[in-house]
């Protein structure tokens, strides 16, 4: 890995760098709260160029969408962190990096199931070696998944050592959380869940709350920034310090 | 002709190869009285569609060339052109999107969105062409349009939304329901030229509703007023009509409509979408350069009075001469008027002037600002702008990608070697993409193409159109080559023993250019070379990228600047300079760390999925790269970048493969470092010939 990827890591994932791991770890399961049209699908494509921009192998699942929309969102977002940094000139070889370390599958037609997610695995083992280090599961509104499921798929992430992000859409109108609690719709499967971020638009920018980290439920307002464009931390690995 | 603008309709029929596309280019010929018999693809009557007017397209059962034709539909002019089905045909396609204002995209209801309308719909986002879809041979075991229909918004992104529903599917489908008019539409007759409207049937009332509410709710996104007359129950069809016209303009809506060109039905509808929904010349802003005003963009304006202004967008070789297929965008173009070709700046007069039915021909007086016609008897490239005298506009070009394979050609004999040489100066002319090149070397006619088909193609016509007879080489890879990093030069030419002498000095350096093209920069100061002297060290570095010093292919995204030198008032000539110019880069060059370049294509392989694994193992074998897969209802598609190297033999691997179950397509996709190994190959091949050479 070399410095210049570290130097680009401006995901809010890089709050969560501890005891020398990038993200939450193997078996782990983060998830991006927000209302519609706040940004989780941007939130976790940062997620997935900055585990990339970490050295880790992605794979990035998606329901109803097609696989140019979604590379076309990873190369956006790595061109907008190499314009921050200046370093534009190395967009063609990160580019390629990226493209070797990430496997974009999306099923279409509903024929989304964890069956073929487990399946998607194997093949991508046995045919091309590609183990992936976070799996990103977008749009998993559009699918039946519920606490047992979600249980499944993390002992499915363990087994290979992967981490897990999904993005869980919360409704204006909808109950508020109950204290000490996720908010609707996660609530009903918060036991599973090890991180969790909330999407505030406000003013300008969009505030990001943590409400649970390793376990134990946080909800604090640590004052970070995303830009409302990119997603991405305001002041870079520096805001999170 | 009517010189209503409004009602003239330049639209192309694209979509993958079987789909159908000329079976119903042939019904539409039919229904619009240009022909009286239908003709079946491949027919069993030895005659073939009319629309596949080549031999070999016939015998092969495929479109090769785009063909023009012009019909007459509910008062609407309408120019239809063909385009092919095949992605070595790129340009083809490319060509047609050019000049094109709609597309109808055809799609098969069993097979459903397949490779090739994938790379067609990606081209047709590139030249914002508005498209309508039309989901053929429902009358076919398996048919599905709905499936078809959510695969359009799934596959493709399209906001897709059904204008009509099928009544009965597969042997019964018998017709279809309109739920724009909500009515039933019935095709009679032996042709299905006897159009019936009848009530829903009740079967279907429930769900033609339901999908009537939902056109209302897609459309009503583009009309406001739409939208009130929705909730106030009073919705018409002039205004749902108005309000899918606003969607598919805006390439925001793709109204979905259904039949089976082969037993005839739901032709007729779908070319009345084609006047309700597609756009007309005025519609589409044409953008144009002024070249006496340093390329300045100017819109022009489809007016039958302006500066006549045309684009030649194909050349066919016919029985009178060469026929041109022009565009015309602005003004009037009559039979007796001279226009100037602005690439040469010559005059040409107008003799012959003709609308073409595939290949039959009429004649005409005058084509309006909008219209496509033929004109006989110019000689031009594809590309060519024409202008009455005025101002010197021409059509922004094309985009054109650069060859990516080559093969060697000998003819047989020296009757052989004539026809040859006019087959490839007409191909040539023809077609952008396809160039031809003598190795000064090897003395060998080299012909460079977009693909094994796209060559393959080529030699057969020549031995077909031109009898000449050929023989070829083994396929090709063109590769680059190119520096990876800054490098400085010094270098001093100097010969001054005994008469004219020659002395040139240059400094400063090469480093990679920002957009692959070659750059050269003066940086000179103080005259220390005169001004006369920098066009040739120009020249220079110019030549010496034609034969990089790695494999002896071109060298790409060089950007060269010279900042000091040093002349003779006596012994210093461009010749010397340019020596010293050549002489210079071939010392930075081997500093500058050049690396090979190889060619990769896009490549997109669909089958079942239970072939999954075995279609991921064959790309990684050929040093593919998976850019992701796709699942949708037991299928699977795979998209990788392979280099071009590696495909060849691909097609029969991938059949044994599959038990013949997949298919892929490809298309250029960028040029890319080699790998190690391979260039260390490509190295040893290279230097194990030049030593061969010189043995000899």
């Amino acid at each position: 890995m070399t410095d210049l990827m570290i130097s680009l890591r401006r995901s809010p994932r890089t709050l969560l760098e501890r005891d020398g791991h990038p993200g939450p770890g193997p078996g782990k399961l983060g998830l991006v709260m927000a209302r519609a049209g706040v940004g989780k699908t941007a939130v976790l494509t940062g997620i997935g160029v900055d585990a990339m921009l970490s050295g880790q192998k992605v794979l990035h699942v998606s329901i109803e969408r097609t696989i140019d929309k979604i590379r076309e969102w990873y190369d956006e977002k790595l061109v907008e962190m190499l314009k921050h940094n200046k370093k534009l000139d190395h967009l063609g070889p990160l580019q390629l990096t990226m493209e070797r370390n990430r496997h974009i599958h999306t099923f279409v037609g509903q024929s989304f199931s964890l069956e073929r997610i487990r399946h998607t695995l194997d093949l991508l083992r046995d045919a091309m070696e590609f183990v992936p280090a976070v799996i990103i599961l977008d749009r998993t509104e559009y699918t039946e998944l519920n606490p047992d499921s979600i249980a499944e798929l993390k002992a499915m992430a363990a087994e290979i050592g992967a981490e897990i992000w999904m993005a869980c859409r919360t409704h204006r109108d909808g109950p508020p959380a109950a204290p000490g609690h996720l908010p609707p719709p996660a609530d009903t499967f918060e036991g599973e869940v090890d991180v969790a971020f909330s999407l505030v638009p406000q003013d300008a920018k969009v505030r990001l709350h943590v409400i649970k980290d390793q376990d134990e439920m946080v909800d604090k307002d640590l004052n970070i920034l995303l830009d409302p464009q990119t997603l991405l931390l305001v002041t870079g690995v520096a805001a999170k310090k | 002709m009517s010189s209503d603008i409004q009602k003239i309709r330049n639209i192309g029929i694209s979509a993958h190869i079987d789909s159908g596309k000329t079976t119903l280019t042939e019904r539409i010929l039919f229904y619009t009285q240009r022909i009286h018999a239908i003709h079946d693809v491949k027919g069993k009557d030895g005659v073939g569609a009319t629309m596949d007017h080549m031999e070999l397209e016939r015998e092969r059962g495929i479109t090769i060339t785009s063909a023009a034709t012009h019909v007459e539909w509910s008062d609407h002019h309408i120019n239809i052109i063909d385009t092919p089905g095949h992605v070595d045909f790129t340009i083809e396609v490319e060509r047609s999107l050019q000049v094109l204002d709609g597309a109808v995209l055809v799609l098969c209801a069993v097979a459903g969105v397949q490779s090739q309308s994938i790379t067609v719909d990606r081209q047709m986002k590139r030249y914002k062409v508005p498209r309508i879809a039309f989901v053929n041979k429902c009358d076919r075991s398996g048919a599905n349009p709905q499936r078809v229909t959510r695969a359009l918004c799934d596959k493709l992104g399209h906001n897709a939304v059904l204008l009509q529903l099928p009544i009965g599917l597969e042997a019964n489908f018998e017709g279809v329901v309109d739920l724009v008019e909500m009515r039933a539409i019935y095709f009679r007759g032996d042709n299905g030229e006897q159009i019936e409207y009848g009530e829903i049937p009740a079967e279907l009332q429930a769900e033609a509703e339901e999908r009537h509410a939902e056109l209302l709710d897609a459309a009503s996104m583009f009309s406001d007023e739409l939208m009130e007359a929705a909730l106030e129950e009073r919705a018409t069809p002039e205004l749902i009509r108005e309000a899918v016209r606003a969607g598919v303009l805006s390439l925001e809506l793709t109204p979905v409509f259904i039949g089976s060109a082969y037993k005839n039905k739901g032709v007729q509808p779908m070319m009345d979408a084609v006047t309700h929904y597609l756009p007309n010349p005025t519609d589409v802003p044409i953008e144009a350069i002024d070249l006496d005003q340093d390329g300045a963009a100017v819109e022009l304006q489809p007016d039958p009075e302006g500066q006549t202004v045309a684009y030649a967008f194909k050349l066919d070789e016919g029985r009178y001469g060469q026929l041109t297929f022009l565009r015309v965008y602005q003004g009037t173009m009559r039979k007796g008027d001279t226009v100037i070709q602005t690439r040469t700046r010559k005059k040409i007069k107008i003799g012959r002037l003709v609308r073409m039915h595939a290949d039959k021909m009429e004649d005409i007086e005058a084509a309006v600002a909008g219209d496509i016609v033929g004109i006989f008897g110019i000689d031009c490239h594809t590309g060519d702008t024409f202008a009455a005298a005025g101002p010197r506009i021409n059509m922004t070009s094309m985009y054109v990608p650069d060859p990516v394979i080559s093969l060697s050609v000998h003819p047989v004999d020296s009757k052989a070697q004539d026809n040859m040489s006019k087959a490839l100066s007409r191909f040539t002319k023809e077609d952008p993409t396809f160039r031809v090149k003598l190795d000064a070397e090897s003395n060998e006619t080299i012909i460079s193409g977009m693909g094994e088909l796209h060559l393959d193609v080529y030699v057969e016509r020549m031995k077909r159109e031109y009898a000449a007879e050929v023989e070829t080489g083994a396929p090709q890879v063109a590769y680059r080559e190119a520096i990876s990093r800054r490098s400085d030069f010094d270098y001093l030419h100097k010969k001054q023993t005994g008469g004219s002498g020659q002395y040139a000095k240059v400094v400063g350096y090469i480093e990679p250019s920002t957009d692959g093209e070659y750059e050269f920069v003066d940086e000179i100061r103080g005259g220390r070379i005169p001004t006369e002297y920098i066009p040739a060290c120009d020249k220079g570095f110019r030549a010496s990228l034609d034969k990089g010093a790695l494999i002896g292919f071109p060298v790409v995204g060089v950007r060269a600047v010279l900042t000091d030198g040093n002349s003779h008032a006596v012994d210093s000539s461009d010749m010397a300079f340019m020596t010293a110019s050549r002489m210079a880069f071939r010392e930075a060059y081997k500093k500058a760390k050049p690396r090979i370049l190889e060619p990769v294509m896009r490549v997109s392989v669909e089958g079942p999925g239970e072939f999954q694994g075995t279609i991921y193992k064959s790309l990684m074998q050929r040093r593919g790269t998976v850019l992701g897969s796709t699942e949708d209802a037991g299928f699977a598609r795979v998209d990788a970048d392979v280099p071009l190297a590696e495909m060849f033999g691909y097609s029969t691997d991938l059949r044994s493969g599959t038990q013949g179950k997949a298919e892929f397509t490809m298309e250029f996709s960028k040029y890319a470092p080699a790998p190690r190994e391979v260039s260390e190959e490509l190295l040893k091949k290279y230097r194990s010939n030049v030593s061969d050479e010189e043995d000899a």
